[in-house]
C-alpha cells in the first residue's frame, strides 16, 4: 500500500539575535542587506526605531529580540543583516519590511510531522508566531508578518 | 486634550512650502506658513513661565510662551548651547515658541512618506517622513506639537 508523505515546505532559519531563531516561509524573506544604512525615527517604538529606504520605499526594520526582551537593546554590531520580508495584508497588495538579523538566513525543509508548541518563554512568541517547529530538537516559531508589521504589536503591550 | 486628526498623505503633499526646525540635531518639518517669526534667544524673558516652558517672548503685545524640546520631543528644562534660534508658532488656534537649533526653508518640497503603520504610536506628532541628506526628516505641524506639549506638561505636572 501506497504511503503519503506527510506535505513539507521550504522556510528561511532566521537569527533575530545570538540566542533567538525564528521562521518565515520561503517566499517572504525576499532581499538581505548587508550593513544597512539605518535611518532614525524619533517617537517610535523601542522594538522599531528605524528605517531603511529600500527600491524608493521606505520600510520599518523590526528588532524582534528586542520585542521579546522588552526593552531596547544596546547598538548592535552584531546586527549587521537586515531581511526584507514581503507580506500579504488583509486587502490590498503585498506589502514589505524589514527583521534586523544578527546571522546569514539558512534555507531549511519543514514538513508537518515537525509541528510543536511554541516557547513558553519568552511569553512574547505567543503574540509574534503562528505555528512552530522542530528543528534538531530546538522549537522555531514561524512569524506571523502581516500582524507584526500592520501595528499588532503596538497594541500588545 | 483630544489628539488631533493626522492629515493624510494628499493633503501633505498640498503644502507649499515647508520649513525645517532642528532640534537637537533631528529635521523636523512643519509648513512655513505656521512660522509667523524667527526670534533671538536672547529676547526671551526667563521670569514669564507657562508651565513646563523655558520663558516667554512678546510679540504683538502678547506673551509668547517658549519651550525647548529634544530631538526626540521630550521637554528639556535647560536649554542646550546649541539653540540659536526661536520659531514662534501660529496656525490661528494655537501660538507658542520652539527653541531650535537651526530653521530654514527647504527649497523643494521633499518627497513624502508615509509613516509606517508598526511605527506610529497613538500620540505620535509625525505625520509622515520625508528622506533628506541628513535622515529622516519627520513632518508635523503647530497643532500636533500643541497638543503633545499639553500632554507633556500634563504628565509633568501630574509627578
Amino acid at each position: 500500500m501506497a504511503t503519503e508523505n506527510p506535505m513539507e515546505s521550504t522556510a528561511w532559519m532566521l537569527a533575530l539575535d545570538d540566542r533567538l531563531r525564528a521562521a518565515v516561509g520561503e517566499h517572504e524573506l525576499i532581499h538581505l542587506i548587508e550593513a544597512p544604512t539605518l535611518l532614525d525615527v524619533p517617537l517610535s517604538p523601542h522594538y522599531c526605531r528605524r528605517a531603511i529606504l529600500w527600491n524608493d520605499r521606505l520600510l520599518p526594520a523590526m528588532d524582534l529580540a528586542a520585542w521579546l526582551g522588552g526593552r531596547e537593546q544596546p547598538a548592535q554590531p552584531a546586527r549587521k543583516l537586515a531581511g526584507v520580508v514581503a507580506y500579504q495584508p488583509r486587502m490590498g497588495a503585498a506589502e514589505y519590511g524589514v527583521l534586523l538579523l544578527s546571522d546569514i538566513p539558512a534555507r531549511t525543509r519543514v514538513s508537518d510531522t515537525q509541528a510543536c508548541k511554541l516557547p513558553e518563554q519568552p511569553t512574547g512568541w505567543r503574540d509574534l508566531a503562528i505555528s512552530c517547529f522542530l528543528d534538531a530538537e530546538i522549537p522555531v516559531p514561524i512569524l506571523d508578518l502581516p500582524f507584526i508589521f500592520s501595528g499588532g504589536l503596538l497594541a500588545t503591550r | 486634550m483630544s489628539q488631533p486628526v493626522r492629515n493624510t498623505l494628499a493633503e501633505l503633499r498640498e503644502i507649499r512650502a515647508l520649513a525645517k526646525l532642528t532640534l537637537g540635531g533631528y529635521p523636523w518639518l512643519l509648513p512655513q506658513t505656521e512660522i509667523r517669526s524667527l526670534e533671538s534667544p536672547l529676547d526671551i524673558d526667563r521670569e514669564v513661565r507657562a508651565p513646563q516652558g523655558i520663558g516667554a517672548i512678546a510679540l504683538g503685545g502678547e506673551w509668547w510662551p517658549v519651550y525647548c524640546l529634544s530631538g526626540d520631543l521630550r521637554l528639556l528644562p535647560q536649554p542646550p548651547d546649541s539653540r540659536g534660534i526661536c520659531a514662534l508658532l501660529d496656525n490661528g488656534a494655537d501660538r507658542f515658541g520652539l527653541l531650535c537649533d537651526q530653521v530654514e526653508t527647504l527649497a523643494e518640497t521633499p518627497r513624502l512618506l508615509a509613516l509606517p503603520a508598526c511605527m506610529g504610536l497613538p500620540d505620535s506628532p509625525i505625520q509622515a517622513l520625508a528622506p533628506l541628506d541628513e535622515g529622516l526628516g519627520c513632518v508635523t505641524d503647530t497643532e500636533h506639537l500643541a497638543a503633545l506639549l499639553a500632554t507633556l506638561a500634563e504628565g509633568a505636572d501630574g509627578h
